[in-house]
């Protein structure tokens, strides 16, 4: 791993199109600034490893299991109106 | 016009142009770029994601409204530039199931829902806050008490 020293302010270059920004520095904590394409997801990495390990259970599943069980009974094919907007 | 896919699961099908679903940045940690959006049983809860070139890649999926009638996904605006869908409420969304011994034990990832539009997927990450692995009857057992 490459490691680089940096002070606030400063910023390393990812080939030409990413920037990293260390923006503060307190104490433990630092808040970094990432700037790059939008095709380029960027996740903490926690989340990130989180939400794989998820998937890689999911793509486990055995279709015996699932098939054969209808939904409920209330279910709602149409989304209320206000579904997916912030209060 | 219909494609063929190979799955370890289902074998050889037939899926129809409509059920291909593009995921320009797959599935977060496993990848994948197409999938076919499989309906199994027409009067079942789940539907697959089969991919469309690694044969043993599928992940069963649901739709969230049907066990969580309040659930909501929101999406930062960086994000929803990204995916190019303003508002969740415009896309299909599915959830990804993590299915087990019993359907008690189901969960579903509230956390990272799926959003299709105009057959282009998209695996986000919920601004509201939502349960990586909500149990899949939890929401309408709260509906109901």
């Amino acid at each position: 791993m490459l490691t680089i020293t940096r002070r606030p302010g400063e910023r390393i270059m990812i080939g030409d199109d990413i920037v990293i920004e260390i923006v503060e520095v307190a104490g433990t904590t630092v808040r970094v600034g990432i700037t790059a394409p939008r095709s380029r997801l960027i996740y903490r990495e926690e989340l990130w490893e989180r939400v794989k390990q998820e998937n890689e259970e999911a793509a486990r599943a055995d279709p015996n299991r699932i098939e054969g069980l209808a939904p409920p009974g209330e279910r709602r094919t149409k989304r209320g109106k206000d579904a997916g907007r912030p209060e | 016009m219909e494609h063929t896919v190979n799955s370890t699961r289902f074998g050889t099908i037939e899926v129809p142009e409509e059920a291909m679903i593009d995921f320009p940045a797959g599935l977060i940690g496993v990848g994948g770029r197409r999938f076919a959006l499989l309906t199994r049983e027409q009067s079942g809860a789940f539907k697959w994601l089969q991919d469309a070139e690694q044969d043993d890649l599928a992940l069963p999926v649901t739709d969230p409204f049907a066990f969580f009638p309040d659930y909501e996904v929101c999406l930062s605006d960086d994000e929803a530039e990204r995916i190019g869908i303003e508002d969740p409420a415009e896309a299909d969304v599915l959830v990804i199931v993590r299915a087990a011994e019993a359907l008690e034990e189901f969960s579903v990832n509230l956390l990272a829902p799926i959003l299709i539009s105009r057959r282009v997927g998209h695996q986000v990450i919920n601004e509201s806050p939502a349960p990586l692995r909500a149990p899949l009857l939890s929401g309408l057992a709260e509906k109901a008490s």
